[in-house]
């Protein structure tokens, strides 16, 4: 509390938080209080550092924050290969997210909608990823289609092919498949959460009524998960977007998360290696902020 | 399509596992079963021409034993991403289970911001590693920039874990009973409310380890030189160790993660949230 209580005294805090006289000032300081631990590390870890990667890249010094200069802007904007980079990284994701979250929707309706035998342990295996980083995402991807992968094996030995004209992990087909290994889960999740809830008496009568399972699916369960839909879509294709150690094991595209890496490596390119981080966030930030206001996304988060 | 999907999550997994005790993995099926020479290179436990890339092993703490002290050993990069990642859930205490508190008890304006600030994980590990390096030079490589860095990309889960422990509970009514029998208010929230979620905040506490043990992104970035957090480690295996040894450092972590997952379900917790990228 010594911190804090230097910064209260150090501005001129308003009566209610020094001498509360009503229930409502005391609450309004223990709301203060609950929030401040959380405030300082946000400002720490968070704002500060993001603040100096921000001066930095408008630096024109490498190594210290002076001057101002956009150049690196200008490269990321007007350099082709910066912006080739930023094309890959969002058709990529893209495609991905759209491709995780298909399979997602009949995988959480499956799981959630029938009595299938063991499905406790069907959700435990589909959620198992979740908590594998991506370079061992990209490894699970390996193990199946690499030069000496299980599916690559296979296939080999039943054709005339040799396993290196089979394999492809190392290829962007094989990048796509690390994508959807983690991603899928993730969406699986979302989507499950949104069918659990979804109320079945609609269905039943759609289905007593004579609609087959497809027109029951399209027009009484889709509308009641759409907004669910849309919230998987728009945090499955921001995991899209923070996706890198998957990119160290297969280097096959270059896309930004994995550039910022390489202008930290030989050359050194911090103030570039900054613009990328600074442009990043913005996206982010911005992306998330439009996704929740102006779409019906249900995820609140 | 269910099972396709199951199976190419899954698949891979249970073949990594079993081409851990192989000793070439050549050909549709492993061979040369069962051996654990690729756990003992793994762990560090056999000498290897490339030494550097297993597990080194330190003394944690020495035992007096009949007048001789008898040394307890541990791979060095487990217990070092062990503390790590304990490191970062002990801020993520500090930090998570008031603001949950706050935002699950109370209304007041901004609400909304403060809970989407909260559970929204806006800076990816990349870019929070550039930011470190520049903002915290001489710290960003250090155990304590580490730890502060996965107490800020994973505080949303405690946050979240926590919230719906709390959503759940009559927090007014509990309040006020222990308010009406004279506790003072943090005592309130320290020796009453707080024991009350306990299930949530531990099921967040595990999350929260696990996540952090396994943060690469952030780790790659701004790790300088020493002991390498477990994730570095497999990282190191996946890419240059040959495919059986790698399937068993791999291994490693599904061994950590099913335990934690069994812990998880113990405490009838649904498992891993959703959001999160790596």
């Amino acid at each position: 509390m010594s911190v804090a209580g230097r910064l209260v005294d150090s501005v001129t805090a308003p009566d209610w938080l020094l001498t509360p006289v009503t229930e409502r000032d005391r609450e309004r300081r223990r709301i203060l209080a609950l929030c401040l631990p959380f405030a300082v590390l946000a400002v720490v870890a968070g704002a500060y550092p993001l603040a100096e990667v921000a001066r930095i890249s408008v630096s024109t010094e490498t190594y210290e924050s002076v001057g101002f200069t956009l150049a690196a802007y200008e490269t990321l904007f007007t350099d082709p290969y910066y912006r080739g980079v930023a094309v890959n990284t969002l058709w990529f994701a893209a495609g991905t997210t759209v491709t995780a979250v298909g399979l997602a929707v009949p995988l959480a309706h499956a799981l959630e909608k029938y009595d299938l035998p063991a499905s406790d342990l069907l959700v435990t295996l589909v959620s198992f990823p979740i908590s594998l980083p991506g370079i061992v995402a990209a490894f699970m991807v390996l193990v199946l289609v690499g030069n000496s992968g299980l599916v690559t094996s296979v296939v080999a030995a039943f054709s005339t092919a040799g396993p290196l004209d089979v394999a492809f992990g190392t290829t962007t087909r094989g990048l796509f498949l690390a994508y959807l290994y983690s991603m899928i889960p993730r969406a699986t999740l979302i989507l499950r959460g949104a069918y659990a809830e979804v109320d079945d008496c609609p269905e039943e009568a759609a289905q007593s009524l004579g609609a087959t399972p497809f027109q029951t699916f399209r027009y009484v369960t889709l509308p009641a998960i759409r907004p669910a839909i849309t919230g998987a879509l728009v945090l499955t294709f921001r995991t899209a977007l923070a996706i890198f150690g998957t990119l160290l094991v297969i280097q096959s595209l270059v896309v930004w998360t994995l550039q910022i890496s390489r202008e930290l490596g030989p050359g050194y390119n911090l103030r570039v290696a900054g613009a990328m981080a600074v442009a990043y966030f913005v996206f982010a930030f911005a992306f998330t902020a439009l996704a929740l206001r102006y779409t019906e996304a249900e995820v609140g988060l | 399509m269910l099972v396709a999907t199951v199976a190419f999550l899954i698949l891979p997994v249970v073949y990594t596992f079993a081409g851990s005790f192989a000793t070439r993995m050549t050909g549709v099926v492993p061979q040369g079963f069962v051996t654990l020479e690729n756990w003992r290179v793994v762990l560090g436990l056999a000498d290897t021409i490339g030494s550097q890339r297993s597990m080194g092993w330190t003394t944690l703490f020495e035992l007096p034993l009949g007048g001789r002290a008898l040394g307890v050993q541990v791979p060095a990069e487990l217990a070092f991403s062990v503390a790590l990642a304990l490191g970062g859930v002990a801020i993520n205490l500090v930090v998570g289970v008031p603001i949950a508190y706050a935002v699950a008890r109370y209304d007041f304006p901004g609400k909304e911001w403060v809970d989407a600030f909260s559970v929204l994980p806006l800076v990816p590990g990349v870019v929070l590693g550039v930011a470190f390096l520049r903002a915290y030079p001489n710290l960003s490589a250090t155990s304590f920039g580490l730890i502060v860095g996965y107490s800020l990309l994973k505080a949303p889960f405690m946050v979240m874990a926590v919230r719906s422990e709390f959503e759940s509970m009559d927090l007014r009514r509990l309040e006020e009973s222990a308010r009406s029998l004279g506790a003072s208010w943090p005592r309130t929230f320290l020796t009453v409310v707080v024991p009350q979620a306990r299930s949530g905040i531990l099921a967040g506490a595990i999350i929260c380890w696990t996540l952090a043990a396994a943060e690469f992104n952030f780790s790659y970035i701004v790790y300088a030189k020493g002991t390498q957090p477990l994730a570095l480690f497999l990282q190191r295996h996946i890419s240059n160790s040959a495919f059986p040894q790698a399937a068993a450092a791999v291994s490693l972590f599904f061994c950590i993660v099913v335990a934690v997952t069994v812990a998880l379900q113990r405490l009838g917790n649904r498992g891993f949230d959703a959001i999160g990228g790596d």
